[in-house]
């Protein structure tokens, strides 16, 4: 099968028919398979999907996320995910099964406004996604700022191989903690580093569909005197 | 309808409408998507002088919790006009018209917003008309479905609005305000352009049969073009030129 | 719309904390308003219409021009009624249905600051006295929130009663009838601008954005017209504010106002 040039559509285009399997954001509708949001097109290997450039996050299986501690029950703390759905914590998570905690250890593990890097174990829609903290570079997150961007422009964010957040967090001196739902945390121990960064940030949301984007951050992050 | 005695030549002998146009040719549109900070998607459109801005919400949580459903996320449409959009002042307060209007909306997008994939959600779609000149619901279902698309919403199709008529006894497209007061039938449609569907249909006024297929015709024509403005909105937002592949 | 949006007490903090090094989140001044652009004529067919957008909010007023009976006890002036509404594209927690009284009182105090400003001359808005007046009517929409709503309203509405048409009518067998295409200016005596300040611990802040409008402790809106002269005022929010504070802000009101009083000059 010959790989198809990606292709722009909205909703209701017809990107391709013949024997290819519908995927992502793509139904089949009679012989054609068509896009259901707006995106670039890809088809691959006997399939059509599109990539979103619209839209908010829908959690999938083993997305690395930030979410921020909204509420607990005696069973569970409620995350924030950037999502039309919370992303659910069970306490078994943290202290391990069997456990029947108190508010009084629930709090001192995990408080509201506390931030979480986690993963998705479960997005099943019928009830609110399963979230994990355990593994490695899962947790608590003790410091830094949360910024907020679309969840479509995380692939802009990171770059080429990481190419455009090393730039980041090196002309900064900064971290950069990215989830894919959209939600990162950026910390630092240069006041003023930590704003640049956000900045760049802001920035490449804003363009990420300009091609010298990359120049512009480079122009941003050089400027502006210490 | 209003079929009222008028000074205004509704068609004259050359087959020249009042505001200049011919018989099959629709007024001005231009859309523009993603215009509002906070709506999670937006649109404001311009058909003829109706100026109508649209914010959509969504996949969101709904309350009350009853009103939400288990296996699919539910379509919510209100259709509002801003009590300086029409010649004399319109209290805010929703009209027995409006309700009407906004239920019929929602009924021409249902067909083509995808929401299983969303239950126990809601998605609000906000119509604003800040200015009107007849044929305003199909200008806003225009303008929602652009917003729709801006906010990510799945979609199996956009809809496009256009509304036929009848005037001076003869068929004519993109109804305006003056041949809504003074005409002889008005015939707003929503299409689903690729599908091939009409999903918003009503008819205030009289036709033959003949002339109600010839407006279908005409119509579903309008709502074509309608839907090249719609792309074009989506393209120039989201497909600008200098974009990286 | 809820007036107290949920902030958390981490956000409260940082927000203070530079506060305290003499810092707004956003980089301005404490004195300093953000940007703020009006077109005017954005809607064509109203007597009157102008979209303001202060920082990320914005506001649409419109103004209908239209012959009305007077009030009993006001039968030779013209009426002026002013109102506001949040639409729900504004902010996710905009609700529908009947306002509410965070919306209720952005629509009062907007009406108030126009009116009591004597902005127009109602007496010259007559057309037969006892029996037919000229009624002015400025309904602002806001389409976007990012904070301070009275502000953006008060600007609009400015802007939009100052350049808008007065059509002329003419009484016919007692009743009033336009004649298309003949309009007057308005009798405009003053351009009121209201300047609205948050308190937030010790420090006090001129036009809130809506993160600083979430964690503030109260909050003050003051008129002031063409004059320097103060026209309506309003605190809100539930802590208080001291003397010295009052005299402070009533000064930055007119200082921060006759700055914004030149922008909606500039815009007819």
């Amino acid at each position: 099968m010959s790989k198809e040039r990606k292709r722009h559509v909205i909703p209701g285009e017809v990107i391709t028919s013949g024997p290819y399997r519908a995927e992502q954001n793509t139904i089949q509708v009679g012989d054609n398979i068509v896009s259901t949001i707006v995106g670039l097109s890809d088809v691959h290997d006997g399939s059509v999907r599109v990539i979103p450039l619209t839209g908010g996050y829908v959690p999938k299986d083993d997305d690395l996320v930030i979410g921020k501690i909204v509420s607990h029950s005696s069973l569970s703390w409620t995350a924030d995910i950037n999502s039309c759905y919370v992303g659910m914590l069970p306490a078994s998570d943290v202290f391990g099964r069997d456990y029947s905690s108190s508010s009084d250890d629930m709090n001192s593990k995990l408080t509201k406004g506390d931030l979480i890097a986690a993963r998705i174990v479960n997005a099943d829609m019928t009830r609110d996604p399963l979230i994990t903290i355990s593994g490695r570079e899962l947790g608590k997150i003790d410091s830094g700022e949360l910024v907020k961007i679309s969840p479509n422009k995380v692939p802009r964010l990171i770059g080429k191989r990481g190419s455009m957040i090393q730039l980041i967090e090196s002309s900064t001196n900064s971290q950069v903690t990215i989830g894919q739902n959209g939600l990162l945390v950026v910390s630092s121990e240069d006041p003023n580093g930590l704003l640049k960064a956000i900045q760049a940030i802001e920035l490449i949301e804003e363009q990420a569909h300009v091609a010298n984007l990359t120049d512009q951050v480079n122009e941003m992050l050089e400027s502006k005197s210490e | 309808m209003g079929g009222r005695d008028t000074d205004i030549v509704l068609l004259d002998e050359n087959g020249i409408r009042c505001d200049g146009r011919k018989v099959n040719e629709t007024r001005k549109v231009t859309i523009k998507a993603g215009v509002l900070k906070n709506a999670n998607g937006s649109a404001y459109i311009e058909f003829g002088d109706n100026k109508i801005l649209v914010g959509v919400y969504g996949p969101r949580d709904v309350h009350p919790k009853h009103m939400s459903d288990t296996d699919t996320g539910i379509l919510r449409c209100r259709y509002h006009m801003a009590p300086f959009s029409v010649g004399e002042r319109k209290n805010p307060a929703p009209s027995r018209r409006e309700v009407e209007i906004s239920k019929v909306i929602k009924e021409a997008l249902e067909p083509a917003v995808m929401l299983k994939e969303f239950p126990r959600t809601a998605v609000d779609v906000f119509m604003e008309v800040l200015q009107a000149d007849g044929g305003t619901r199909c200008a806003a279902l225009t303008g929602a479905s652009v917003a729709l698309a801006d906010a990510g919403i799945p979609m199996r199709d956009l809809v496009a609005g256009c509304a036929a008529g009848k005037a001076a006894d003869a068929v004519i497209l993109d109804v305006n305000n003056e041949e809504d007061q003074a005409g002889q039938a008005d015939l707003p449609i929503g299409y689903m352009p690729n599908l091939k569907k009409i999903t918003l249909l009503q008819l205030d006024g009289v036709l033959t049969p003949e002339e109600y297929k010839q407006c279908i015709e005409i119509g579903i024509d309008g709502c074509n073009q309608v839907y090249e403005i719609q792309k074009k909105a989506l393209q120039d937002k989201f497909f600008a030129s200098g974009e990286k592949q | 719309m809820s007036d107290g949006l949920v902030i958390d007490q981490l956000k409260k903090n940082q927000i203070l904390d530079l506060l305290k090094e003499g810092k707004r989140v956003d980089g301005r001044q404490f004195d300093e308003p953000r940007k703020l652009t009006i077109d005017i004529g954005v809607i064509p067919k109203a007597e009157g219409s102008a979209r303001a957008r202060l920082g990320d909010t914005e506001v649409v007023a419109g103004v209908k021009v239209q012959p009305e009976r007077p009030f009993p006890d006001t039968g030779d002036k013209g009426m002026l009624i002013c109102t506001a509404e949040i639409l729900p594209i504004a902010h996710p927690s905009a609700e529908t249905g009947p306002p509410q009284p965070p919306v209720v009182e952005l629509a009062r105090v907007t009406d108030r600051g126009i009116r009591e400003s004597g902005m127009l001359d109602m007496k010259q808005l007559v057309l037969e006295k006892d029996k037919s007046v000229i009624g002015v009517f400025c309904d602002n929409a806001v389409t976007d929130h990012d904070g301070n709503l009275f502000d953006a309203c008060s600007y609009a509405s400015t802007a939009a009663i100052n350049a808008c048409k007065i059509p002329k009518y003419e009484m016919q067998d007692d009743a009033p009838v336009k004649i298309e295409g003949e309009f007057t200016e308005p009798p405009i005596t003053t351009l009121p601008v209201s300047v609205t300040m948050a308190k937030i611990g010790d420090f006090i802040v001129v036009d809130p954005t809506i993160e600083e409008w979430g964690i503030m402790d109260a909050r003050i809106t003051i008129t002031t017209n063409s004059d320097g002269n103060v026209v309506a005022l309003q605190k809100g929010g539930s802590d208080g504010f001291t003397q010295e504070e009052l005299i402070k802000c009533s000064e930055m009101s007119i200082k921060v106002g006759s700055k914004i009083r030149e922008i909606i000059k500039q815009s007819k």
